[in-house]
């Protein structure tokens, strides 16, 4: 007989081995979450946008852009007039790396994860962080902002509410934990994308809820980024002062920022840049470009811009409405003059109905051997009268109203397109020249049978485009065009998270478009921008679009 | 004197109102959607029919046409001149800050004329025909055929490219930095003054030849008083009426003139201010800078007929 007390059922003795390991189990329970958050704080790592330790401190960064904006509601915008001058003072949840434009880094959120089935984005914050007011930066500003943004108040317009649009529930999860929760799975580049967006700011919730939500009239609502404002006159200049208490030490580079409202073509900007009233000079006309690129101390980069110049049918008119008419005029288009025809205007590139330089679409090399984008236009030409011929409009079409934005390039194009659909397949148009905003009121009342303009896309993502573009009642769907096998195509491409096979069906999509023209493209616009070679830190030429990389944090100058 | 001037201040504001009338009106029958501006191509491109109603009745322009034009005059009577659509500057500071620009270049354009206009058609004048005469009258030919906007691109083309400079972009005052000032504001100065010389050169020559042929004229020379004197102690006074009627008028071809001249040497002045305001259909700022501008006129002629009085001695008002 053993003299060892043995545990049996319905006894309540308690060993000291089996206290020690149910102490040890309950205290190793207690401590793992606290324990998990330190390994997760420790781990909080630094934004890949380092300080250089070869730059040099200081100075005033001089820059010509366009900044007189009609609100200060960059959400509400879609114009560099906001985002170009007011990105300064502001960051991003995620943002585009300023030394390639491409790749999606940390910002205000060090770290993301993204569900298996990509339903669920949390991002983790960054603590410490202050607005420029002094107040901390929580989870509950970068909720009230996209709240805002993913269901704006009534009164308040902001374009990219439609990136959003699976948006559900957005869930504060802790002050530095945040998680998106989505209603139906998209792809991981387009949702990364468009929270990379530049036009995304992170603002206060304070100054949200301060203003009911619009905040047009606020010229000053605070940011947590790299500069602060210090002073502005309006459609002059805009003064900033580095932000001392920015959350990336070492940044930003210099003490001031002087943005000047320069238009974009302009002969001010132009002339500024090359007499060096300002550094860097961003939107120039080509002849300031080509001048500038022949200057030894200067560097003129040029970038791909997210716009697209095209003009559209009205497919409530008669002819228009055959898909072979309209495919006629797209193949009658000499695309290589048209875009010569603006070199001195503004710098352009041939695209079709998809950014040509976006890894989805058609690669150039292969686009200018289709139809309708040779620089021997006459098999186009011939296969476009074919087509007249088999509508029945062999004879031609006549008195077509062709309605002009009142901006040169346009003007220029007009008188170019005019020629060619009545060279090609004898079609007559009358040219009728209007202001910016009349030429929208006619687009939306459809007072046109052809209407030339450009239209811009936050993402290079086709889902972000096909949608306002080409989508049956997209915003910008100025044709009233519908195809029914390409809206259930596009519905695809936007839900489908293999890469490869999106590829395909976006390939698919150009085909039909191709076939049944919603628009016609007339080119895509380029970006020139030129700077002194003072100016470093900078290397515009892979960006897409002027958007998403005007923070100037990582910019230094190499004398002040 | 005290019934002109009651007449004349009455005259005045009936034109003032007449021109408030029809800006009012023609601002407001031109098509256009501010909204385009206001928020943009994309933004207008998703706004809802609702949107668009609040939006609108927040900028007072849902509110009945009469009732929008009590509102503006009460706005000049308080001397508010109301707000911009865009971003809520009034109208009031756009004024302060750039209409010493436009009036520098007003006065300036004013002084070159008289510099460059009298001298020039004295000339013409005292010696008909000659070498002079024909160089100064070409020469003013020229300049009231060439547009002052092009005129303007040239010298900021010339200047950029041949010495590589150009002016200050942003406005300075002349109290900040005179000789910034100066350079902001010669240019159109100059332009301007050239065109308006052209015209009062052609008249005091016409008028001064006018008067040279009268007796007293003549009676002067016989005297044994010197040339000088004779023109211009007993001649250019009375041939000086027409010329400084002309240059009221000429006020407005300023007035005007700065519009294009100010864009062209990039001045961001109260002229720009009026461009800008139309493309965005900023409907408040342009009737209100026409407004003043014709205000300006106004006064501007008035005190010119009212010169005559003083110029004359044989002019009264009743």
């Amino acid at each position: 007989m053993s003299d060892q007390p043995v545990p049996g059922p319905g006894t309540d003795h308690l060993s000291r081995r089996t206290f020690l390991r149910a102490a040890g189990v309950t205290g190793a329970a207690a401590l793992s979450p606290a324990v998990l958050r330190r390994r997760a704080e420790a781990q909080e790592t630094p934004s890949p946008i380092r300080p250089d330790p070869a730059a040099k401190r200081g100075g005033t960064l001089r820059y010509g852009i366009l900044s007189a904006a009609a609100h200060f509601d960059v959400h509400q915008s879609g114009t560099v007039a906001n985002i170009g001058p007011q990105s300064p003072m502001y960051d991003l949840l995620i943002r585009r790396d300023p030394r390639n434009g491409q790749t999606i880094i940390p910002d205000l959120a060090w770290k993301w994860d993204i569900s298996p089935d990509g339903k669920k984005y949390t991002f983790y914050l960054r603590k410490g962080v202050k607005f420029h007011d002094g107040a901390d930066f929580t989870a509950e500003d970068v909720k009230a902002t996209y709240e805002r943004i993913v269901r704006p108040p009534k009164g308040v317009v902001i374009p990219r509410s439609s990136l959003f649009t699976t948006v559900g529930d957005i869930v504060v999860l802790d002050p530095y934990r945040i998680e998106f929760r989505l209603t139906e799975a998209r792809p991981k580049a387009f949702m990364l994308g468009s929270f990379a967006s530049g036009w995304n700011i992170i603002v206060r919730k304070k100054s949200l809820d301060d203003n009911q939500g619009n905040l047009r009239q606020v010229m000053n609502y605070p940011g947590t980024g790299p500069f602060k404002h210090v002073s502005r006159q309006d459609k002059e200049v805009w003064v900033m002062e580095r932000n001392t208490n920015y959350w990336n030490k070492g940044l930003p580079y210099v003490d001031k920022l002087e943005i000047y409202n320069l238009p974009p073509f302009s002969p001010e900007l132009g002339s500024s840049f090359l007499a060096g009233k300002i550094d860097y000079g961003r939107l120039l006309d080509p002849v300031s470009w080509r001048k500038a690129k022949q200057m030894p101390n200067v560097t003129a980069a040029a970038f791909n811009q997210s716009v697209i110049q095209a003009f559209w049918m009205n497919m409530k008119r008669k002819p228009l409405a055959d898909p072979r008419v309209r495919r006629a005029i797209h193949l009658a288009m000499d695309r290589p003059t048209l875009v010569e025809v603006v070199k001195d205007t503004a710098p352009m590139q041939i695209g079709g109905f998809v950014y040509p330089f976006h890894e989805m679409s058609t690669p150039k090399e292969e686009l200018v051997k289709r139809l309708g984008y040779q620089t021997d236009i006459k098999p186009a030409v011939q296969e476009a009268r074919r087509l007249m011929q088999e509508a029945g409009y062999g004879q031609g079409i006549k008195g077509l109203d062709f309605v002009v934005r009142d901006i040169q390039t346009f003007k220029l194009w007009a008188v170019a397109i005019q020629a060619m659909l009545k060279e090609g397949i004898n079609i007559e148009c009358n040219l009728r020249t209007v202001q910016t905003s009349v030429w929208f009121d006619e687009a939306a009342a459809g007072n046109f049978d052809l209407a030339i303009s450009a239209i811009v896309s936050s993402l290079m993502d086709p889902s972000d485009y096909f949608s306002a573009w080409y989508g049956a009642n997209g915003p910008q769907n100025y044709s009233g065009w519908n195809n029914e096998q390409f809206q259930a195509l596009a519905k695809q491409i936007e839900r489908e998270l293999d890469d490869t096979k999106r590829k395909a069906m976006v390939r698919k999509a150009e085909d039909i478009l191709e076939q049944d023209p919603p628009l016609i493209p007339i080119s895509y616009e380029q970006i020139y921008d030129a700077y002194y070679n003072k100016v470093k830190g900078q290397n515009p030429s892979t960006f897409f679009g002027i958007y998403d990389v005007c923070r100037w944090d990582n910019v230094w100058l190499a004398q002040s | 004197m005290r019934k002109y001037l009651a007449r004349r201040a009455l005259f005045a504001l009936g034109t003032l109102v007449g021109v408030s009338l029809i800006i009012f009106v023609v601002l407001r029958v031109l098509p256009g959607d501010p909204l385009v501006a206001i928020l943009g191509v994309e933004g207008h491109a998703r706004m809802t029919p609702a949107d668009r109603v609040r939006i609108m009745h927040d900028l007072g322009l849902s509110d009945p046409l009469p009732v929008q034009y009590v509102h503006w005059l009460r706005d000049i009577a308080t001397g508010k001149l109301g707000k911009s659509f865009f971003r809520g500057d009034t109208v009031a500071d756009l004024i302060l800050h750039r209409g010493p620009i436009s009036a520098e270049i007003g006065f300036l354009a004013l002084v070159v004329s008289w510099l460059v206009g009298l001298p020039v058609g004295i000339v013409s004048a005292i010696k008909p025909n000659s070498w002079a005469d024909n160089l100064a009258r070409s020469a003013a030919i020229l300049f009231i055929a060439i547009p002052g906007f092009w005129l303007g691109m040239l010298i900021v083309l010339g200047l950029l490219f041949w010495f590589g400079y150009k002016s200050p972009i942003i406005i300075v005052h002349f109290w900040q930095s005179p000789w910034e000032n100066l350079q902001i504001v010669i240019g159109p100065a100059i332009v301007l003054g050239l065109a308006q010389g052209a015209y009062i050169a052609r008249m005091s020559r016409s008028c001064l030849l006018e008067v040279i042929r009268e007796d007293y004229v003549r009676t002067a020379r016989a005297k044994g008083a010197q040339e000088r004197h004779v023109v211009l102690g007993h001649a250019l006074p009375n041939a000086l009426l027409p010329v400084i009627t002309i240059s009221g008028v000429l006020l407005g071809f300023v007035l005007g003139g700065s519009v294009a001249v100010e864009q062209a040497f990039g001045v961001p002045g109260l002229g720009r201010s009026l461009v800008t305001a139309l493309i965005e259909r900023d409907i408040i700022v342009v009737q209100n800078l026409v407004l003043l501008y014709a205000a300006i006129f106004v006064v501007v002629n008035f005190a010119v007929d009212l010169s005559y009085a003083w110029l004359d001695p044989r002019i009264r008002y009743a």
